[in-house]
């Protein structure tokens, strides 16, 4: 046989020999639907045998209403301890007052728990195995009764949460400084409390066999264009994981392009951020245990944006915003542009400085290329180590490692110093990218360009450019182009890239987003804004009162005693 | 990618063939610090009977045969990587500002038959390559100027290094005595003459004529070119002596360095910045009037047959000095000595145009005029060069003056 | 629903301009003034109104047929046979301007600044980021050539307004020339019109826009802006240098360059930088030749993936590019291969649009299919 038959072979053999994958939590996947037993032992063991954990899963018995044999389970290091004492175990440990006296038969008592003496608001009847024990994983708490197969399943889930804090990789020096934690309920509240209307609807779904994390889906109704939304839902349920420990995981899954080293999904963990973009029709993805949540679509345009940007006035955000652009180009090109311009075309700097820097090059032993590379290469090291660090070792390491270490270097004559001033201005650079997943896309990049500028200069550099621009211009986000709105050009959304016109000015929704509902300001606001300002507290018109002689308050005919009249 | 098995294998094979072998060079790479960074050049001839051998790397005697000529002399100014510190210098190296123009610059001299040849000549000896993209400063010696400068031109123009906004000079006597002075104001001694003639181009007192615009100059079809000649003077300064006025590429002439304001003058190029004596009629005294602004209007026109060239010219100046008391300034007196300027001033202007014409080289650009506003009289009657050279030797030209004394310094009289 | 014909008006006249400029620009003045001396603007001007008649015709044809392509409506105008003669000279013609343009582009790039690297990497590269582009569906090659055009103009037009400093006007006149003859000026004409033909492609993006009744419109806004800044850097390089001393020089448009200095002597010699921008023009022309000859190629032959075509069609490009033996054999082919196209992108679509009035065909103008723009 060829050699070509014999590697068709080979991958065919690879397919066949593969074992089949175990399949996480039999039992639930077989016994899920099973009554419960109405023996109350037999119950009880069946639950203590499947949930092994003697430390913390606790078996309560008590007479019901004093009469009926029933045992509380839950799991006490899960459920809120005052609930379960005194909200739960009490009522049902009384007959309620106005049943006093009756005789009180087994068949209704659940239902007598249920509507007269339970009066804890989180509780429901389940009578299926699989729910009854997926409750209890979740820490609630419930109540067996003998000869019942109903049981009483309340929700009484008290896990330990951070305080809601302004988030470390997302800080503004004006805004809100609340941060998403990691329990969804807290995180949707967030949510809600912001936008109090019936259009945002939160769906969820679970994902992830084991863990079976809560995904939650918003959205503003009439907002956000249905197609996406479908989209989404459908996306989203075509992951198949055992587990699914952060958004993340999600994004992974559900984005367009898997090998472009650009994200087209944004993650954020601030609320106002994720509020901003339900408002413009965006669609926020949420899960239990992640703080981050998902915004999608993306562009481009919005990894250079924060919502300080908002908070402040235009002009000077602006400025801010052009700074942070030219922050995340000089991020991809400086090295590779010091590569090429020193090896390739010195005849671009001024003579006296070439001639220096020349001068400054003349010990160092290796080509600039292989400088540039080291000591870029160290610096993602270093990044890397200020990131394991405590706070205290870490903060000092930084410092000692940019100043003290390259200042050696130089002075070793291993680099050069223009060389370090270049790479200072390149990390400095990405870090002012406010996001972390797009500064890190830059990050990668740069170790070609240097690559292209190392081998054929500044022609190097931009081949290198127009391949990553045209990469980036065949990228889509849901459909959307990624370099919306520069390209397609939409003269409405470039109101809002580059520089931030005012907020009474952007008048109507992106249109990338292709909302039904486009319009965001009331129809007479741009007149009322034009209109001049009224001075309330001029002095003119509320006069300058100095200690005790009233001076400036003129009547308004200015002391003209002749009525008026001036012909 | 390429959908399907072996499409998609192909691809990649494809892929791989061809990027490898982009890998495996970066054939233009040379690091700043491995070029020998050339500042400035010189040109001289070698006289007949020195003893100098030429090394025989781009000839043999007979196989590759060179042109018979005259050998040349190029001596270079190559700038020594850390001789010139980054920033103002510190501690390390030991030279300080003052007098670093000896440890920053070396000059090394090599003979050829032609430029290229003496240049190739040199680099045998010298282990960086030569790298022309900093090159500022060509220094021509007269005796080479006056032979002909074609082949510089040639050789500067095909090179893709050398740029378009250098100055090149004739220099009196040899070119190798200028590029062996250092003077000491400068870190890099040339930068320091670059220096001098972008300073003389804004203080007035020379017109701009880097080398682009010089060769521009030589090829229009009705004008010359000129270049500033130079001249070294005691304390290692050098003296812009005069321009060096050319045909086609031989030098053929040198005006005097008053020359230059009055060919500035007849162009009216500003900001004007000569300065003259004025011998004031009338009362034996001298004033010394520094131009400010300058404003000509040139017109052609063609008078029985014949191509004339009217110059309406104006000069704006202030009065500098005074030679002695006893003459107030007043209204009256300045306009004196306004009519006195004017006199002299057309007396130079026609002595310098007969200059020229004597040798035919039209610097001023009448040509240029004549074949942009009469061509129908161009087209039919010149033509060519060497036409209007001929033209040029005959032509007549009208000038008037006007001179306006506009202020004079701090003092009231 | 899909909404097929995404091209808008404005993206056509950028896919128009930045087709146009190109690598021939750089040696432009020089081919001007060597035919017309200081008429060169003239003859530049010329050059664009005929240009514009090619694009005229072009534009009419495409909005009588406007659901097609040229390769589709030529054979319902010609029949079958004499069409597809037709189509195989356009489609051969257009793979031999990629490949002379990225000659073209290498060897300049050689000259003056990558002195050692080999011709032939320079080409192969040109021609490999092309090809991968040509991956991409029609929408993505209107959004790159709209991303494109800002940054192809916006040098250009620095370098004339930082040049014009040192220009004379006595330098462009007389405005007719000293003694030009009729057919050198004539032959100039048609040297410089030759620049504009890449915007033949335009009959590929016709079906495509939004609206095809503004073809006209886009191609001539495109058409004014390429060759009004065509006609600026002449302007420029003739008054900065004279009109003598530009024939003395390959590429003047790159010795503009290199003669201005930013204010305030930030960077000299522009040169390098001006060419490493100019790559974006090459690369938009290349990637414009390369992409309508696969999508000739692939109407004609009626494929359905035209994937393949490119890195087949690749070695071949990259083999005719390397005929010419040196640079001035390089022009001499350039200038027949030029004139000859002129014949094809003007005198084709003429014949086309004369033969269809005759014969009273019309295209479609229902979408067949394809849905119209939303109301």
């Amino acid at each position: 046989m060829t050699i070509f038959d014999w590697f068709q072979r080979r991958s065919r053999k690879k397919k066949s020999k593969q074992p089949p994958l175990p399949i996480p939590d039999q039992y639930m996947e077989q016994h899920a639907d099973d009554p419960i037993p109405n023996n109350l032992e037999k119950a009880v063991q069946l639950f203590t045998g499947l949930l092994e954990d003697s430390q913390f899963l606790t078996v309560r018995r008590f007479r019901l209403f004093g009469q009926f044999p029933a045992a509380m389970i839950y799991f006490s290091n899960m459920v809120d301890p005052e609930i379960k004492n005194a909200d739960i175990l009490r009522p049902l440990m009384y007959v309620p007052d106005h049943l006093a006296g009756t005789r009180i038969a087994l068949k209704d008592l659940s239902d007598i728990v249920m509507n007269d003496a339970l009066y804890y608001t989180g509780s429901e009847r389940q009578q299926k195995m699989g729910k009854v024990i997926l409750k209890l994983l979740r820490g609630g708490t419930a109540v067996l009764i003998d000869g019942l197969n109903d049981a009483i399943v309340m929700e009484t889930t008290k896990i330990a949460q951070r305080s809601i804090d302004q988030p470390e990789t997302e800080q503004v020096i004006r805004g809100p400084r609340e941060g998403f934690v990691e329990q969804l309920g807290t995180n949707i509240s967030l949510l809600r409390y912001r936008l109090p209307t019936t259009d945002l609807k939160v769906k969820t779904m679970d994902l992830g066999r084991v863990t079976k994390s809560k995904v939650a889906v918003c959205y503003l109704k009439g907002i956000a264009n249905d197609a996406l939304i479908q989209e989404v839902f459908n996306r989203l349920s075509k992951i198949d994981i055992d587990g699914a420990l952060d958004t993340g995981y999600l994004e992974q899954f559900i984005e367009d392009s898997h090998y472009s080293p650009f994200p087209q999904i944004q993650n954020t963990e601030r609320t106002d951020k994720a509020v901003a973009n339900l408002l413009e029709g965006r669609v926020i993805i949420l899960m239990d245990g992640s703080p981050f949540a998902l915004i999608l679509p993306t562009t481009f345009s919005q990894f250079y944006q924060t919502t300080e940007d908002y908070n402040e006035r235009f002009l000077m955000v602006s400025f801010v915003r052009l700074a942070r652009l030219q922050a995340l180009v000089f991020s991809l090109i400086t090295p590779s542009l010091y590569v090429a311009i020193i090896s390739y075309n010195p005849e671009l700097i001024p003579t006296e400085f070439a001639v220096a820097v020349s001068g400054g090059r003349a010990g160092v032993p290796f080509p600039s290329v292989v400088e540039v590379l080291v000591m870029e290469a160290s610096m993602e090291m270093l990044r890397e180590a200020t990131l394991r660090l405590p706070q205290q070792i870490g903060g000092a390491l930084s410092i000692v490692g940019v100043l003290v270490v390259g200042q050696a270097a130089v002075a070793a004559g291993f680099v050069s110093p223009i060389t370090v001033v270049v790479i200072a201005l390149t990390t400095i650079g990405s870090f002012a990218t406010p996001a972390y997943n797009a500064a890190l896309a830059l990050r990668l990049l740069r170790f070609p360009l240097v690559g292209m500028a190392s081998m054929f200069g500044l022609y190097g550099v931009m081949v290198g450019l127009i391949l990553i621009a045209n990469h980036v211009l065949s990228l889509r986000s849901f459909g959307v182009p990624y370099l919306t709105p520069i390209v397609p050009g939409n003269f409405q959304g470039m109101k809002d890239t580059l520089l931030r016109f005012p907020l009474w000015s952007m008048k109507r929704r992106p249109t990338l987003l292709h909302t039904d509902n486009d319009r965001r300001l009331g129809k007479d606001v741009d007149n009322q804004m034009k209109r001049p300002t009224n001075n309330t507290l001029d002095p003119l018109k509320v006069g300058n009162e100095k200690e005790d002689a009233e001076g400036g308050i003129s009547p308004s005919d200015h002391g003209d005693t002749s009525g008026g009249d001036h012909h | 990618m390429i959908k399907g098995v072996w499409p998609g294998r192909i691809e990649r094979l494809l892929w791989i063939g061809v990027v490898f072998p982009l890998l495996t060079g970066c054939w233009d790479r040379l690091e700043i610090e491995e070029r020998a960074v050339v500042l400035a050049i010189g040109i001289d001839e070698v006289e007949n009977g020195s003893e100098v051998e030429v090394p025989q790397i781009t000839n043999e005697s007979d196989i590759f045969a060179p042109p018979n000529n005259q050998l040349v002399r190029v001596t270079v100014q190559i700038a020594v990587p850390g001789g010139i510190p980054l920033g103002p210098g510190e501690g390390g190296g030991g030279s300080s500002g003052v007098g670093g123009g000896q440890r920053s610059i070396w000059v090394v001299d090599a003979v050829g038959n032609t430029i290229e040849g003496a240049l190739n000549n040199l680099q045998e000896r010298i282990a960086p390559p030569l790298f022309y993209g900093h090159l500022r400063i060509i220094i021509v010696s007269e005796a080479v100027a006056r032979k002909g400068i074609d082949n510089l031109n040639d050789y500067f123009r095909r090179n893709p290094e050398v740029r378009r906004m250098n100055w090149m000079f004739v220099c009196k006597g040899k070119a190798i005595d200028l590029m062996k002075t250092s003077p000491q104001l400068e870190r890099v001694p040339p930068l320091y003459l670059v220096s001098m003639m972008d300073q003389a181009v804004k203080m007035g007192r020379f017109p701009n004529d880097f080398l682009g615009l010089f060769w521009s100059a030589s090829s229009a079809l009705g004008k010359e070119g000129f270049l500033p000649y130079l001249s070294l003077k005691p304390q290692g300064t050098m003296e812009i002596d005069g321009m060096a006025f050319f045909v086609k590429d031989k030098m053929v002439g040198l005006t005097k360095p008053i020359e230059i304001p009055m060919y500035m003058g007849i162009m009216g190029m500003s900001p004007a910045g000569g300065q003259v004596y004025v011998q004031v009629p009338e009362m034996h005294n001298f004033v010394l009037f520094g131009g400010r602004a300058r404003k000509s209007i040139i017109k052609s026109s063609i008078r029985d047959g014949e191509p004339h060239i009217s110059i309406h010219t104006g000069i704006e100046g202030v009065i500098l000095e005074k030679f002695s008391e006893g003459m107030p300034l007043d209204d009256r007196t300045i306009h004196l000595i306004e009519r006195k300027l004017e006199h002299d001033a057309l007396e130079g202007y026609r002595e310098l145009i007969r200059k020229t014409q004597e040798k035919g080289s039209d610097i001023f650009g009448f040509g240029e005029i004549i074949r942009a506003k009469q061509w129908r009289y161009w087209n039919r009657h010149i033509g060519t060069e060497e036409a209007w050279r001929e033209k040029y030797k005959t032509l007549d030209v009208d000038i008037n003056v006007h001179i306006y004394i506009r202020r004079i310094g701090m003092k009231s009289r | 629903m899909e909404y097929p014909r995404q091209i808008t008006v404005i993206q056509a006249a950028a896919i128009i301009t930045s087709t146009i400029i190109g690598v021939g620009v750089l040696a432009l003045p020089y081919f001007a003034a060597g035919h017309a001396g200081t008429a060169s603007p003239l003859i530049t001007l010329a050059a664009i109104l005929l240009s514009f008649f090619g694009l005229w015709f072009i534009s009419v044809l495409g909005m009588r047929f406007r659901t097609q392509s040229i390769v589709e409506y030529s054979e319902a105008i010609l029949g079958r046979w004499l069409a597809f003669a037709g189509n195989l000279l356009i489609i051969l013609f257009f793979a031999a301007l990629t490949s002379l343009a990225a000659r073209e582009f290498g060897e300049v790039v050689i000259t003056a600044v990558l002195k050692r690297t080999p011709l032939e990497v320079v080409v192969a590269i040109m021609l490999l980021i092309a090809m991968i582009s040509c991956r991409k569906d029609i929408t993505t090659f209107a959004y790159i050539h709209h991303f494109y055009l800002p940054i192809i103009v916006f040098p250009a037009i620095v370098i004339v307004a930082l040049s014009l400093r040192n220009a004379k006007a006595i330098n462009l006149l007389p405005i007719w020339g000293n003694a030009n003859s009729w057919s050198n000026l004539l032959g100039g004409v048609l040297v410089v019109a030759a620049l504009f033909q890449a915007a033949f492609i335009y009959t590929m993006v016709i079906p495509y826009m939004r609206r095809p009744e503004r073809a006209l419109v886009a191609s001539s806004a495109g058409l004014a802006i390429a060759g009004g800044l065509y006609l600026s850097i002449v302007i420029a390089v003739i008054g900065v240098f004279g009109a003598e001393e530009t024939k003395k020089l390959q590429w003047p448009t790159l010795e503009l360059a290199k003669t201005t200095t930013l204010p305030g002597n930030v960077l000299e010699r522009l040169d390098a930088a001006f060419l490493a921008l100019w790559v974006t023009a090459v690369f938009s022309t290349l990637f414009s030749t390369y992409y309508f000859t696969i999508f000739a190629i692939g109407k004609l032959f009626r494929m359905r993936d035209r994937n393949m075509l490119a890195p087949f069609l690749m070695p071949l490009l990259f083999a005719f590019a390397m005929v010419p033996t040196n640079v001035l054999h390089m022009y001499q082919i350039i200038g027949q291969v030029g004139r000859l196209g002129l014949y094809l992108t003007i005198g084709y679509p003429l014949f086309l649009l004369i033969v269809a009035k005759i014969r009273r065909i019309r295209g479609n103008s229902d979408d067949q299919g394809r849905v119209a723009r939303p109301n």
